[in-house]
């Protein structure tokens, strides 16, 4: 099953997160006036917790998998009484996904060399070319109100200050 | 007898606070933002919630509550629509509403189906305003007099409900859960000024920002989960046919179930504290117990929209009980307003019904008014909610890309966060995909600082030991619902077990 090795792996990053965060936690320096319960202890009981959980997990995952199916059709039972939300279990679009990530990463880099207008203008037409460019004029009209608009509305409306870039000399 | 007195002078009050032309106008906003928020998508209220507090910084605490309770409860409202029309729920809580909302619809009966889900939502939100009201300031007056180990154990109650509550595998969620707590932990800690986990990164000294991780969690993973798969089905909706009125006939059954879902909705929410998503599925059961129709339920019976519908109103209302009184959130919405009310300097809980009376009254009040103007504006403008759908899939995402950095940026003015967000977008994409909740994440952010300053206040007043959580009635009782509520799954195992070892063949039968 290509789920449960997908959870065979998680189980094991989060084994070693929770280590990392444990170990992080005996590194608290202890403050210089003794007191009742320091600053390490609350982080180290998480720590602890989080590591038993991550064991827990791993072997759920790892014992054989034809216990893990009868108890399967009873956790959907209960996840249908409580509402569990629905699991995501479709072909994943890694292109797409890869160019959105990549996107975001430069919007947040460009946020405020360029100011929240340009930078928010570039980053709604590079999405609208790569995504459905078919209503391109429609979405740059969109664009310019949500970018130029915005800004002037959050920043002399709403009183919210947002980076503005180069397009500092039209300041009021 | 002095709560009955002040009563209603305080009522007075708080009508005084919101009946103001900017209250007002922003309670306008609130709702009407929360339905666009609950109508769209792929956005829930916890996402919508998260996204649109920046819009309250500028705003004064009484103003921005006001704000916030209406995008609350119009996202509450909006979900249903699309789970009547386009049989796609707008979020958790109206996954239900589906199963006959959209049977309804397909029989040309969409209007009875909106107007019911309205009448019903109305009619629950104000009855649960209405119990906050009488029952608000005594709840606050029990709580009153808890010292730290009882708010210590009534926090650490609080997260398991939730926890015990939010999804599929216990362990998941618990995992979830001091994930939060342990994200709380990061910066300098308050009581000794020591640095935890700052890699001498001067940015994280006051922590991690809880915006950074909410909108992260849910904004942008919604991104992603509708990125990885953007050639979705094309969703089919069905048009409004018909009078968007009740029959006579249609009233005789809305009256019932209405009644049903509203105190099942209150006590889920409010007393048991768990979320309207538990509260809507708890109700449908119930119908299909006690409703004279219950045969019908499924293939479009008025019940099985009025009574979960009706039944998430009253429990968001409900939570907002804990929320206000006790200062604990019982669902994964509330704990980011509780995140947002924290961020303008308010701490929620018994004082402020005697520090901040005002502020209290009016956002009450307010709720009064926003479950008005909900109705209002939803049963004549339906029409034009639904063309909201029309928005194409990626305008929709980019449109919350951009919101989700406006959002944290106005936090700090800092471009690391805009990274960490989106670094949590991540994460909350593959904890989608490993099926484990995010909503405990935020709980226990939002709870941790405070859980642990009470922790260690409560052990300086016992001088270290641990027997102060369990000498003191309350507190144990608190700690003994914690423990019920984790060990809530395994019951029917360990019954099972007793039973086998007892009953022998006869019970085992299957």
């Amino acid at each position: 099953m290509k789920g449960n090795i997908e959870e065979r792996i998680a189980s094991v990053v989060l084994i070693i997160f929770s280590v990392v965060y444990l170990v992080g936690a005996f590194f608290i320096p202890m403050p210089a006036l003794k007191q009742q319960l320091g600053p390490g202890a609350f982080p180290i009981a998480i720590g602890f917790g989080m590591l038993a959980l991550a064991f827990i997990y791993a072997w759920q995952q790892f014992r054989t998998a034809g216990k893990v199916k009868e108890d399967e059709a009873e956790i959907e039972k209960r996840a249908v009484i409580i509402g569990a939300e629905e699991k995501i279990e479709k072909k994943v679009d890694l292109r797409t996904m890869g160019f959105i990530l990549g996107l975001m990463l430069f919007y947040a880099f460009f946020f405020e060399i360029l100011g929240y207008a340009i930078s928010t203008f570039l980053m709604f037409m590079v999405g609208v070319f790569y995504l459905d460019r078919r209503h391109w004029l429609r979405d740059l009209v969109i664009a310019v109100i949500s970018s130029f608009v915005l800004y002037y509305i959050f920043t002399v409306l709403l009183r919210v200050q947002l980076p503005a870039g180069p397009l500092k000399f039209l300041e009021f | 007898m002095d709560f009955l007195s002040n009563f209603w002078s305080n009522v007075a009050l708080g009508f005084g606070v919101a009946v103001t032309p900017f209250h007002l106008m922003l309670c306008f906003i609130g709702v009407f933002l929360g339905t666009l928020i609950g109508v769209l998508p792929g956005i829930g209220p916890m996402t919508g919630v998260a996204l649109l507090i920046p819009l309250t910084f500028g705003l004064k605490p009484n103003a921005a509550i006001i704000l916030m309770a209406g995008i609350y409860y119009g996202a509450m409202y909006g979900g249903s629509t699309t789970s009547i029309l386009v049989n796609t729920p707008g979020e958790s809580s109206s996954v239900v509403t589906c199963l006959d909302g959209y049977q309804m619809a397909k029989k040309g009966r969409a209007g009875p189906a909106l107007a019911a889900a309205a009448i019903g939502s109305f009619v629950a939100g104000t009855f649960a305003t209405l119990m906050l009201m009488l029952f608000g300031p005594w709840v606050a007056g029990i709580a009153l007099n808890f010292g730290p180990p009882e708010f210590f154990s009534l926090m650490l109650a609080g997260l398991t409900v939730v926890t015990s509550l939010a999804g599929r595998s216990l362990v998941k969620a618990l995992f979830a859960t001091l994930f939060g707590l342990a994200i709380a932990t990061m910066g300098i800690d308050n009581q000794s000024g020591v640095p935890r986990y700052v890699f001498n990164n001067p940015e994280l000294m006051d922590g991690l920002e809880f915006l950074v991780v909410a909108i992260g969690l849910f904004a942008l993973c919604e991104v992603f989960v509708n990125m990885a798969d953007m050639k979705g089905a094309v969703q089919e909706r069905l048009s409004i046919k018909g009078s968007l009125w009740l029959t006579k006939e249609d009233w005789k059954r809305f009256i019932p179930s209405c009644i049903r879902g509203t105190l099942a909705g209150f006590f889920v929410g409010g007393i048991a504290g768990a979320g309207a998503a538990v509260a809507s599925f708890v109700s449908y059961g119930l119908e299909k117990k006690s409703s004279k129709y219950r045969d019908e339920l499924g293939q479009g019976a008025i019940e099985g929209v009025t009574g979960p519908e009706s039944a998430n109103n009253a429990a968001a209302g409900g939570s907002l009980i804990h929320l206000l009184c006790l200062g604990i959130p019982g669902s994964g919405t509330t704990a980011i307003m509780l995140g947002a009310l924290l961020m303008i300097g308010l701490q929620p809980g018994p004082l402020l019904f005697i520090q901040q009376p005002e502020f209290v009254w009016g956002l009450i009040a307010s709720m009064y008014i926003g479950n008005a103007l909900l109705l209002v504006l939803n049963l004549p403008l339906v029409g034009m909610w639904v063309k909201l759908l029309d928005v194409p899939l990626y305008l929709l995402m980019l449109f919350i890309i951009m919101f989700s950095f406006l959002g944290v940026y106005t936090v700090n003015n800092s471009v690391q966060d805009l990274v960490l967000m989106v670094g949590f977008g991540v994460i909350g994409y593959l904890m989608k995909r490993l099926d484990i909740p995010a909503a405990p994440v935020i709980l226990g952010i939002v709870l941790g600082k405070l859980m642990e300053e009470k922790m260690r206040q409560s052990l300086v007043i016992s001088d270290g030991s641990l027997m102060i959580f369990v000498n003191r009635p309350i507190s144990l009782f608190l700690l003994f619902l914690a423990v019920v509520a984790i060990t809530n799954p395994y019951w029917k195992q360990v019954g099972r077990g007793i039973r086998r070892l007892f009953g022998g063949a006869a019970t085992a039968s299957k």
